[in-house]
C-alpha cells in the first residue's frame, strides 16, 4: 500500500488537481473562479512534470570535486527548468486575465458569465 | 551567418523592450525606432536570402544555430529549412507592412501597441525557427498572451469580452499541447524535434495515438477549427484592423506551420493514416469550412463576416494538407500564401473604408465607393480572390485544391470547397453592391465621422493597395511558385533530411 502510494501519489495528485481545475472551469459562473480553475490545471500539470524528474534519494545534478562518479542518482534537471518556465507563463496568463477581468467588471458591473452576452460559450 | 537566425528573433524582442525607454526620452522618436526596427528585421531577412540564394533556388537551404554552442540533442537549436523559410518569409514581409500600416492607423496608446506587436513578431518568428518542442510551446504562449492583449486593445465592452474568451480557448489549447510535451518527454527523454522524430516510431502504438490527438486538439483550438470555432469571429472583429489582419492572416498561418512541422516532420504521419485519423481530420476541417462560410453568409457585420470566412478557408487548408499527396500539399501551401495576401488585403482596406461609415454593419456601407475608388477597388480585387475568380491567386490555389480532392476521391470535400466559394461570392457581392450604392453628398466631409483615429491617410491607403496589387500579381505569376513549394513538400516527405542535418551537423 505504501509502495503504491509512493509510486503513484505524484501522478494521482497531479491528475486530481487537473480534474478539479477542469471541473471549476466548466461549472463555475464567476470569471475569477474560472481563472482559479485554469490556474489549478496549470499547477497540476507542473506537479506532473516535476514528478517525472524525481529520483528516489537523488541529489542535485551538479558535478563537484567530491561527487563526480555517482551520476546515476542525479535528479533529472530538465523538468525543473521546464516547470520554472511554465510557472512564469502561468503567472503571465493569470495576470493578463485578471487585468481583463477588472476591465470587464468596470464595463458590465458583473462577473457572472451567464449575465454577459457572448461569454456563455 | 548562423547568427542571422538569432537576429530575426532578437531584433523585434529588443525593440519591444526599447520602446518604453524611448517613450521616456522622446515620444516622437518612437515612430522612427519602430520604422527602423521593422526595416532592420526585413533587411536581416533579405541578407539571409541573398547570401543563400543558390541554396534557396534549389531548395537545399539548411541553416542551424546552436544556442550557446551546445550540440543539438542537448542544447536548443534554431534551424531554418525550406518549410521554415517559406513561413518566415511570409511573416517577415507581411508583419513589416502591417507595422507600416499601423503607423498610419493607430492614433492612441501607441507605445503599448508597438510593444505588443513586436513581441508578437518575436513569437511568430520563434515558432517558425525553433527546433525544440518546449521552445515551441513557450513561443506559442507568448503569441497567445500578446495577441489576447491586442484583441482587448480598444478597451470597450466588446473588446474585453473578446480578449477573455480568446484567452480561455488559447490557454486550454496550450495545456493540451503541454500535456503532449510532457508525455513525449517522459517517454523519449528528449525535447529536440530531430531526436523525437528519429525515435517516435519506437513508442507504443497507443502512446503515439494519445500524443498525436493531444497535439491535434491543442492546435485545432488555437486554429479555431469547427468544434472550437466560437472565439474566432469575436476576437478577429473587435481588434483594430491591422491586428485583425495579423490574427487572421498571419497568426493562423503560424499554427498551420506548427501543424505541418509537428505532424509531418516530428511525428509520424503514417500513424495518422493507418489509424484512419486523417479521414476524421478532413471531415472536421471540411465541416468547419462550410460552417464558417454559412455563418459568414448570415452575418451583418463586415469584420465578423471576414472573420467567419477565415474559418472557412482554414478548414480547406487543413483538409487539403491532410490528403497528403504532393499536389495536395503544394495546393495547400499555395492557398496559405493566397489566403494570407487576400485576408490582409481585405482587413486593411476594410479598416480604411470603415472610417467613412457610421457603423460596421454592411447595410451602412452605402456610398463608400463614391469617395474611395482606389481602396474600394483593392477590396474588390481581394474579394475576387476570395471568391476564386480567374486572374487572382485564389482561383489557382482553389483549382489545385479541388483537383487534389478529386484525384484522391474525396468528392464531397471537392463539392463543399466549390460550394464555399459560391457562398463567398454571395456574401462579398452583397457588401460590394451596398458599397456601390450612391447617396447624396452635401459636403465632401460628410462621411468623415470618426476619422480622428486615422491621421496618415496616404500611408494607410498605399499599404492597403500594395496587398491588393500583390493578390493580382501573384495570380499572374502563380506558376513560379511551384518549384519552391515542391521543395517544401520534399522536406515534409523526407523527415530524415531534417534529422540528418540537425543531429549530424
Amino acid at each position: 500500500m505504501i509502495d503504491f502510494l509512493e509510486k503513484w501519489s505524484f501522478f494521482g495528485g497531479s491528475v486530481l488537481l487537473i480534474l478539479i481545475g477542469l471541473y471549476g472551469v466548466i461549472t463555475r459562473k464567476n470569471l475569477i473562479k474560472i481563472f482559479i480553475g485554469l490556474s489549478l490545471m496549470d499547477t497540476g500539470i507542473n506537479v506532473l512534470l516535476v514528478s517525472l524528474g524525481y529520483v528516489e534519494g537523488g541529489i542535485a545534478p551538479i558535478i563537484t570535486s567530491t561527487i563526480n562518479n555517482n551520476s546515476y542518482n542525479f535528479v533529472d534537471p530538465i523538468p525543473q527548468a521546464l516547470v520554472l518556465t511554465s510557472i512564469v507563463i502561468g503567472v503571465a496568463v493569470l495576470a493578463l486575465g485578471l487585468g481583463v477581468i477588472i476591465k470587464i467588471y468596470e464595463k458590465y458591473n458583473t462577473l457572472d458569465i451567464s449575465e454577459i452576452r457572448g461569454l456563455r460559450w | 551567418m548562423e547568427l542571422l537566425l538569432l537576429l530575426l528573433i532578437i531584433i523585434p524582442l529588443l525593440t519591444a523592450f526599447l520602446i518604453p525607454l524611448i517613450d521616456i526620452i522622446n515620444k516622437k522618436a518612437r515612430r522612427i525606432l519602430v520604422l527602423a526596427a521593422s526595416l532592420a528585421e526585413f533587411f536581416t531577412f533579405l541578407f539571409l536570402v541573398i547570401n543563400n540564394w543558390d541554396n534557396i533556388a534549389d531548395g537545399t537551404i539548411f541553416i542551424i544555430y546552436k544556442m550557446g554552442g551546445w550540440l543539438p540533442p542537448l542544447g536548443i537549436v534554431l534551424s531554418l529549412d525550406m518549410l521554415s523559410f517559406y513561413f518566415s518569409l511570409l511573416i517577415t514581409i507581411s508583419v513589416m507592412f502591417l507595422i507600416l500600416y499601423s503607423i498610419g492607423y493607430i492614433g492612441h496608446h501607441e507605445g503599448k501597441y508597438y510593444v505588443l506587436i513586436f513581441l508578437m513578431w518575436t513569437a511568430m518568428q520563434g515558432v517558425v525557427l525553433t527546433g525544440d518542442i518546449f521552445n515551441f510551446y513557450v513561443f506559442v504562449e507568448l503569441l497567445l498572451i500578446t495577441s489576447a492583449a491586442l484583441i482587448g486593445f480598444r478597451r470597450n465592452k466588446k473588446g474585453t469580452i473578446a480578449s477573455i474568451k480568446y484567452m480561455f480557448y488559447g490557454v486550454i489549447g496550450g495545456l493540451f499541447i503541454f500535456i503532449g510535451i510532457i508525455l513525449l518527454y517522459s517517454n523519449l527523454g528528449t525535447l529536440n524535434y530531430a531526436e523525437i522524430s528519429a525515435n517516435f516510431t519506437t513508442l507504443p502504438f497507443n502512446t503515439q495515438g494519445i500524443i498525436s490527438i493531444l497535439f491535434l486538439i491543442g492546435l485545432f483550438i488555437k486554429l479555431g477549427i469547427f468544434p472550437f470555432h466560437f472565439w474566432v469571429a469575436r476576437a478577429q472583429s473587435t481588434a483594430p484592423s491591422p491586428i485583425s489582419a495579423l490574427l487572421s492572416g498571419v497568426v493562423e498561418k503560424v499554427y498551420i506551420y506548427a501543424f505541418l512541422r509537428l505532424f509531418w516532420v516530428v511525428f509520424d504521419f503514417n500513424y495518422i493514416q493507418t489509424t484512419g485519423l486523417d479521414k476524421i481530420i478532413i471531415f472536421t476541417a471540411i465541416t468547419s469550412s462550410i460552417i464558417g462560410h454559412i455563418l459568414a453568409l448570415q452575418e451583418s457585420d463586415l469584420k465578423r463576416m471576414l472573420a467567419y470566412s477565415t474559418i472557412g478557408h482554414l478548414g480547406i487548408i487543413i483538409a487539403v494538407l491532410t490528403v497528403n499527396t504532393k499536389l495536395a500539399i503544394i495546393a495547400g501551401l499555395l492557398h496559405v500564401l493566397s489566403h494570407l495576401l487576400m485576408k490582409i488585403s481585405l482587413f486593411t482596406t476594410a479598416g480604411y473604408l470603415l472610417q467613412f461609415v457610421p457603423s460596421h454593419q454592411i447595410k451602412d456601407s452605402r456610398g463608400v465607393a463614391q469617395q474611395n475608388m482606389f481602396v474600394f477597388a483593392g477590396f474588390i480585387i481581394a474579394a475576387a480572390g476570395m471568391m476564386g475568380l480567374p486572374p487572382m491567386l485564389g482561383f489557382f490555389s482553389k483549382l489545385y485544391i479541388v483537383k487534389s480532392f478529386l484525384d484522391n476521391s474525396y468528392y464531397l470535400s471537392a463539392l463543399l470547397t466549390i460550394a464555399g466559394s459560391i457562398t463567398a461570392l454571395i456574401y462579398y457581392a452583397r457588401y460590394i453592391i451596398y458599397g456601390f450604392r450612391k447617396i447624396k453628398l452635401n459636403s465632401p466631409q460628410e462621411f468623415r465621422l470618426i476619422l480622428s483615429v486615422l491621421y496618415r491617410e496616404r500611408l494607410v491607403t498605399n499599404i492597403a493597395l500594395v496587398f491588393a496589387v500583390a493578390v493580382l500579381i501573384t495570380g499572374l505569376i502563380y506558376k513560379n511558385f511551384f518549384g519552391p513549394l515542391e521543395s517544401v513538400a520534399n522536406i515534409l516527405y523526407n523527415p530524415s533530411i531534417y534529422i540528418d542535418f540537425i543531429l549530424g551537423g
